[in-house]
């Protein structure tokens, strides 16, 4: 278990995070999302042990990142947003290197890297130098060096940066995976609809504030409490808005053309009926569908942009 | 204690920067210029075996230590120059901060990488030293022995040097230039306006052979030629007979100053930041 209690860092005058706390659970996915310069990296540096909080702490399986750097290390696989990689050395001997460092056993690294290999798709590339990896693979290489010791926490620092789209598929497909094994996974990045498809809590941050933090649909839920409904019909579509108005969940209709705008705050039952009124009144139902407030309209709605 | 020497020496994981020397600097299929310098350098090499061998007899054998001196003081830096300044420029500087391992081990690792690369230097000098202390017989083993100690001494503490500038610069060349600059100041310039400041007092000069390795091979090259018949051509602080044992000793404990001071200054992870106080990121 993570527990983030009241994490500040300030650089002289600048204070880069303001006191931000949350906790995670084994199997969590977390998002990070905020502008650049809005305390992300900072905030990750500071769980990875990188930079020492100015105050406040964070707690891994119950070791200090202030008090007990070295433990929390052996606990934590950390990917930065930009990295470099040794240029003479080949794939395997990278993650040797490092399952060494991690003071994995002899006997057990040569099964490891296989394992981890295979689960970054990289086991055609064991044997070769890890410079002549294309930028996805050199991604998904820094990835297997973070799993060599099997860290109970993850953290990514924008992992699709300058991917492909196909590429970015495969790292989601990983992540996805890495939770399932029961790791948490911190995630930051600027592309919130892949962040929607695959964490399971999300945090907000702007100028160092933790603005909102939770389960995805609850923070949507949370900043769209109403939702709307839009509605094309063939014909009297301004009766049909005085009808639908009139409906329970109802907030408001209004039409135009031949399109149906409903502001609606009702239960399924009551969406339903919405549909049937619209048929069985006989306008022509052509469409009917629940417009989705997504991650993107809570991130904006929350957000100003303003950067320290 | 033990167990601290197993940690940075035998347990280190950081002894892959032995094979990634090995393999940059000592073996063909690296990049193109890589395998031209070392055409150049081999093609170098049985050129100076084959000079020694013809001028067998005449050359004395510290002249080819001195030789390996001036050789190293150059490729000590350019081997290690990026040693920390390069992880730190390539961004694989964070990766080894977040790793359970200590900044000691990490500079112990780069050194051993060092010592590996200028052992097989001094072991192929070796040979061309060898033949020529074979067929001159000037000079004595012990004055070999201790020619051979002040020059692979004095090439530690250059790679020292070397890791010790890295890790304050923040880009290789900046450490390079530091590097070759600060040598050239403390061998050449450094010498020259001292001696001539005091006005070529003997003890002056005698004390100047204990910072410049070249001296101090030139005096056991002369006394190796008989040139030098007295004990006091060797300097009155110490006797003849154990005459290179200081400087051997002071570039040792040089070296280890060197060393500790670099592992005290990695101390700043945040490569847009230069300089962030020590307690913040202990």
């Amino acid at each position: 278990m993570l527990e983030v209690k009241n994490l500040r860092k300030e650089y002289g005058g600048l204070t880069a995070v303001k006191g931000v706390s949350f906790s995670l659970q084994p199997g969590d996915i977390f998002g990070f999302i905020g502008s650049n310069g809005a305390g992300k990296t900072t905030t990750i540096r500071m769980i990875s042990t990188l930079l020492e909080p100015t105050s406040g702490t964070a707690i891994l399986n119950g070791a200090d990142v202030r008090k007990d750097p070295m433990s929390v290390r052996r606990m934590i696989g950390y990917m930065p947003d930009f990295f470099g990689l040794y240029d003479d050395v080949k794939v395997w001997e990278y993650l040797d290197f490092f399952a060494a460092i991690y003071e994995v056993p002899v006997r057990e690294r040569a099964a490891i890297i296989d394992n981890v290999l295979e689960l970054t798709d990289l086991t055609v590339k064991k044997d070769a130098f890890v410079q002549s990896l294309s930028r996805g693979m050199q991604q998904r290489l820094c990835l297997a060096r973070c799993l060599v010791h099997d860290p109970a926490l993850l953290l990514l620092d924008e992992p699709a940066s300058g991917l492909d789209p196909r590429a970015r598929s495969e790292l989601k497909e990983l992540i996805v995976e890495l939770g399932r094994m029961g790791k948490i996974v911190i995630v930051s990045s600027h592309i919130l609809p892949e962040l929607a498809d695959f964490c399971n809590t999300v945090g907000i941050i702007e100028r160092g504030e933790m603005l909102a933090f939770g389960e995805v649909d609850k923070i949507v839920r949370d900043l769209h409490p109403t939702r709307a409904l839009e509605a094309r019909v063939l014909r009297d579509a301004a009766v049909a808005a005085e009808v639908v108005a009139k409906l329970p969940g109802v907030l408001n209709a209004a039409a135009k053309a031949d399109a149906l705008r409903i502001e609606f705050n009702g239960d399924p039952e009551a969406q339903a009926e919405v549909a049937r009124a619209l048929v069985q009144g006989g306008h022509g139902l052509l469409a009917f569908r629940e417009e989705q407030a997504d991650l993107e309209d809570v991130f904006l709605k929350l957000t100003t942009g303003a950067v320290n | 204690m033990k167990s601290k020497i197993d940690a940075l020496v035998r347990e280190n994981p950081m002894r892959i920067e032995i094979a990634r020397f090995r393999r940059r600097f000592l073996g063909f299929g690296g990049t193109g210029l890589n395998n031209a310098i070392l055409a150049l350098v081999l093609l170098c090499y049985t050129g100076l075996v084959m000079i020694v061998v013809q001028v067998r007899g005449d050359l004395p054998p510290v002249a080819i230590v001195l030789f390996q001196t001036g050789l190293f003081c150059f490729f000590g830096p350019a081997m290690l120059h990026g040693a920390i300044a390069g992880e730190r420029e390539r961004r694989s500087w964070d990766l080894l901060l977040v790793a359970p391992i200590t900044k000691a081990q990490i500079v112990a690792g780069k050194f051993m990488g060092a010592l590996a690369a200028l052992g097989i230097g001094a072991a192929a000098m070796a040979l061309p030293t060898v033949l020529a202390a074979i067929s001159y017989s000037k000079t004595t083993f012990y004055d070999l022995v201790l020619a051979e100690g002040v020059s692979l001494s004095f090439c530690t503490l250059v790679c020292a040097w070397t890791i010790f500038l890295s890790a304050r610069a923040k880009r290789p060349f900046m450490a390079l230039g530091a590097t070759i600059g600060t040598l050239a100041l403390g061998l050449l310039v450094f010498p020259t306006l001292f001696l001539s400041l005091a006005g070529g007092d003997r003890l002056t000069g005698e004390m100047l052979t204990y910072v410049n390795p070249f001296a101090a091979l030139a005096i056991l090259m002369e006394s190796g030629s008989h040139a030098v018949t007295n004990s006091s051509e060797y300097g009155n602080l110490i006797p003849a007979n154990l005459y290179g044992i200081p400087h051997i000793l002071i570039y040792l404990g040089l070296t280890i100053a060197f060393l500790i001071y670099a592992e005290k200054t990695l101390h700043f992870p945040e490569n847009e930041i230069k300089f962030i106080p020590q307690h913040s990121t202990e």
